[in-house]
Parts: structure tokens; C-alpha cells; sequence
């Protein structure tokens, strides 16, 4: 290998990174002969490590992080085993109840299915809303103790439609309940009983 | 809001050497700040599907950089002058003149360079990831790689060499 082919192979080498790497060795043995080569490459390496050093100056925002947790989406998977219990469980129930369901023939009211949707507005704390039209920014406080106890939570779309929000398996109001008055967008399946529209919720993003 | 400490834990360990690749790909405060973000909620969407959690730190920079390009389809494309590859062709420059210069011209001269060539530019100096380990981050092969870090050291020397010719009138 002469001065020229050693040098092609060294453009790329880094030091310690790539000390590792056997490409480099015949180059690097070439260079510890040849001292104009050595310093060629001491040269190349001081100025790797000056880039290196003035790119890694760079700093995110102070509050880079913060932002990235506090929009983190909340997914809610279903845990395999949970839903083979379920299923069990359901397959069971239903088999028991079979019989009686054919006797006991009067108006449910069924849950209607429908398509995966997204909305977004704002939290409500249903209760108060429903009985006593409170919501914006001056019932925060109190949607989110209304929220956090329990009590139904919901959105309003832009489009002024509410929504009652479910989780799956599991209620969904500690995920919200820091949300209560703010605008979130929410993804998820859009189900009715009886006229009320719920969404069991997929997946929360703030804004 | 329940608290998730992987998630946590991988943003404090990550989110800076993801900004700065994403602030020298861009050369924006912003868009670096965008994809930062995007790239971890991506993560949070779809972390079930990593199968091997020691690769995460290359996931992320893979994401960071899939996102990046989609802003570049977007916006309008620059057409960057050919770089013959090799090692003569490298000008010569002093590591004293680049410690004169700022990284902010630093950063400028990196936005000069195609970004298909800035990229591994990029994780070349400011990662210690391994040639395969940039090729599978950009899903480029091997050769490739070394090629494109080879034109885009070409063309930033060549535009840190006139930096000094300018700082030597």
C-alpha cells in the first residue's frame, strides 16, 4: 500500500471509533512508517475532533424534553392474556345466559359499533356539563377533581358534538383528568348506546 | 398524567444527540425541535414493534432522518454542483481555522451539502456509530456510505479552505 491508497482508506478513520475495524490496520501501519503520512493524519484527526466538538455545541431548547413527555401519546393496548380471559369469560357468561336471553325477550339497548375516528376539543367533566353547562378554563380546577374521582369524562368537538370517553377495558379518566378544560385530540372507535355517542379511546395527544 | 419511566429515561437519554442530528440535517431550531418530537412520539406509537431494544438508539436516528427527508419532498430542491470523491481532492486546512469558525458557520456550510451527503457527513462526526451501523440508519449500503461521507468532507473542507483564503485577505 503506498502513501496515496493509505490515504483513501484514512479520509475515514475516526481514532478510537473505528480502532476496531481491520480496513484500517495496513493504512494505519503505513502511516507509522511514514511520517509525512503520520502527520497528514494528525492533521485529519484534529480537525475531525474540532468539527466534532463545534457540532456537538449545539443545545436543544431548555424545555426540549419537558415538551416531548408531556406530549407523549397514551396508548391503550390490550394485554393478550386479558383478552383470552375475557373472551373466556364472555364465551362462558354467554353459554349460561343463553336460555334465558330467548325467555327474556325485552328492548336493550344494544351498543352500535362504529368506524375509527378522530376528535379533537376539549376535556369535559360530564357531569357538570350536562347538568349545569360548566366547561372552558375557569371550571379547570373542578373538572379535573370531577374527573380524577371518577365521574364521566368527555370531549366537544369543534364541531360542538360531545362525546363520552371509555378506554377499552378500563376507564380512561386518570389519563385525562390533568387534560380536564384543555384541547386534546383523540383517536379512537366512535360506538352509541341509547343515543349517547362515546369513543373508547385509542390514543391521546395534547396540543 | 400516569408516568412512564422507559419513556422518560429514553428521552433523557437520547434527545439531545437526536436535536443536533436533526439541527445539522436542517440547520433550523425548529424543524430540529419538530422532528425531535415527532421522532419520540413515533417511538411511543409504535415501541411494541422494535424487536430488539439494543437497537433503539438506531431506530430513532433511522426515524429522525425518514422524517427529515419528507421535508425536504416538500420543499423546494436545490441542485448541488457534482463532488469527485478521493482523498486528493481534499483541500487542506488547518484544524486552527476551523476552531476560528463558529458552529453556526459550520452549520451553514453543512446546509450547502446535498442533504443525501450531509446525513452521513453528519452521523460521521457527531455519533460514534460504526460505517455499518450509519449505512443501516440511513438504509444505504456500506460503499455507499463511505462514498457520500467521502464527497461531503470534500465539499466541506472546500468550503472551509475559502473561509481561510477569505480570512487570509
Amino acid at each position: 500500500m503506498n502513501t496515496s491508497e493509505a490515504k483513501e482508506k484514512l479520509l475515514f478513520y475516526r481514532g478510537r471509533i473505528d480502532d476496531a475495524d481491520p480496513r484500517f490496520q495496513e493504512a494505519l501501519a503505513q502511516a507509522r512508517r511514514d511520517p509525512e503520512l503520520a502527520e497528514w493524519l494528525r492533521e485529519q484527526a484534529s480537525c475531525y475532533h474540532v468539527i466534532r466538538s463545534k457540532l456537538r455545541e449545539v443545545e436543544p431548547p431548555g424545555d426540549l424534553a419537558e415538551k416531548i413527555m408531556q406530549n407523549r401519546p397514551i396508548l391503550f393496548r390490550r394485554d393478550s392474556k386479558q383478552i383470552l380471559k375475557l373472551a373466556a369469560a364472555i364465551i362462558i357468561s354467554a353459554s349460561i345466559t343463553a336460555g334465558s336471553m330467548k325467555l327474556w325477550q325485552r328492548d336493550t339497548h344494544r351498543l352500535i359499533q362504529g368506524r375509527e375516528i378522530v376528535v379533537k376539543g376539549e376535556v369535559l367533566d360530564l357531569t357538570c356539563y350536562v347538568a349545569y353547562n360548566a366547561s372552558g378554563p375557569e371550571h379547570a380546577s373542578c373538572a379535573r377533581d370531577c374527573i380524577r374521582s371518577g365521574l364521566p369524562v368527555g370531549i366537544k368537538g369543534e364541531n360542538g358534538k360531545v362525546y363520552l370517553l371509555t378506554g377499552k377495558d378500563a376507564h380512561v379518566n386518570a389519563e385525562l383528568a390533568d387534560y380536564a378544560a384543555k384541547i386534546v385530540t383523540i383517536r379512537g372507535k366512535e360506538t352509541a348506546r341509547a343515543g349517547f355517542a362515546q369513543i373508547q379511546v385509542e390514543e391521546i395527544r395534547k396540543f | 398524567m400516569s408516568a412512564d419511566p422507559e419513556f422518560e429515561n429514553l428521552v433523557k437519554l437520547y434527545y439531545r444527540d437526536l436535536y443536533r442530528f436533526g439541527f445539522s440535517l436542517t440547520g433550523s431550531e425548529v424543524d430540529a425541535t419538530d422532528l425531535t418530537q415527532e421522532t419520540f412520539y413515533i417511538w411511543a406509537n409504535k415501541r411494541h414493534q422494535l424487536r430488539n431494544p439494543a437497537n433503539v438508539k438506531g431506530w430513532l436516528f433511522t426515524t429522525l432522518h425518514r422524517e427529515f427527508l419528507k421535508i425536504c419532498r416538500h420543499r423546494k430542491r436545490v441542485v448541488y454542483e457534482p463532488i469527485n470523491e478521493g482523498a486528493q481532492n481534499l483541500p487542506h486546512v488547518y484544524a486552527d481555522v476551523v476552531n476560528r469558525i463558529d458552529a453556526r458557520t459550520l452549520l451553514n456550510f453543512l446546509g450547502q451539502i446535498d442533504e443525501c451527503y450531509r446525513a452521513p457527513l453528519v452521523l460521521y462526526y457527531l455519533e460514534d456509530l460504526s460505517y455499518k451501523q450509519i449505512g443501516n440508519v440511513l438504509a444505504i449500503p456500506l460503499g455507499t456510505v463511505q462514498s457520500r461521507i467521502a464527497r461531503a468532507k470534500i465539499k466541506l473542507f472546500q468550503l472551509l479552505s475559502e473561509t481561510k483564503s477569505r480570512t487570509a485577505v
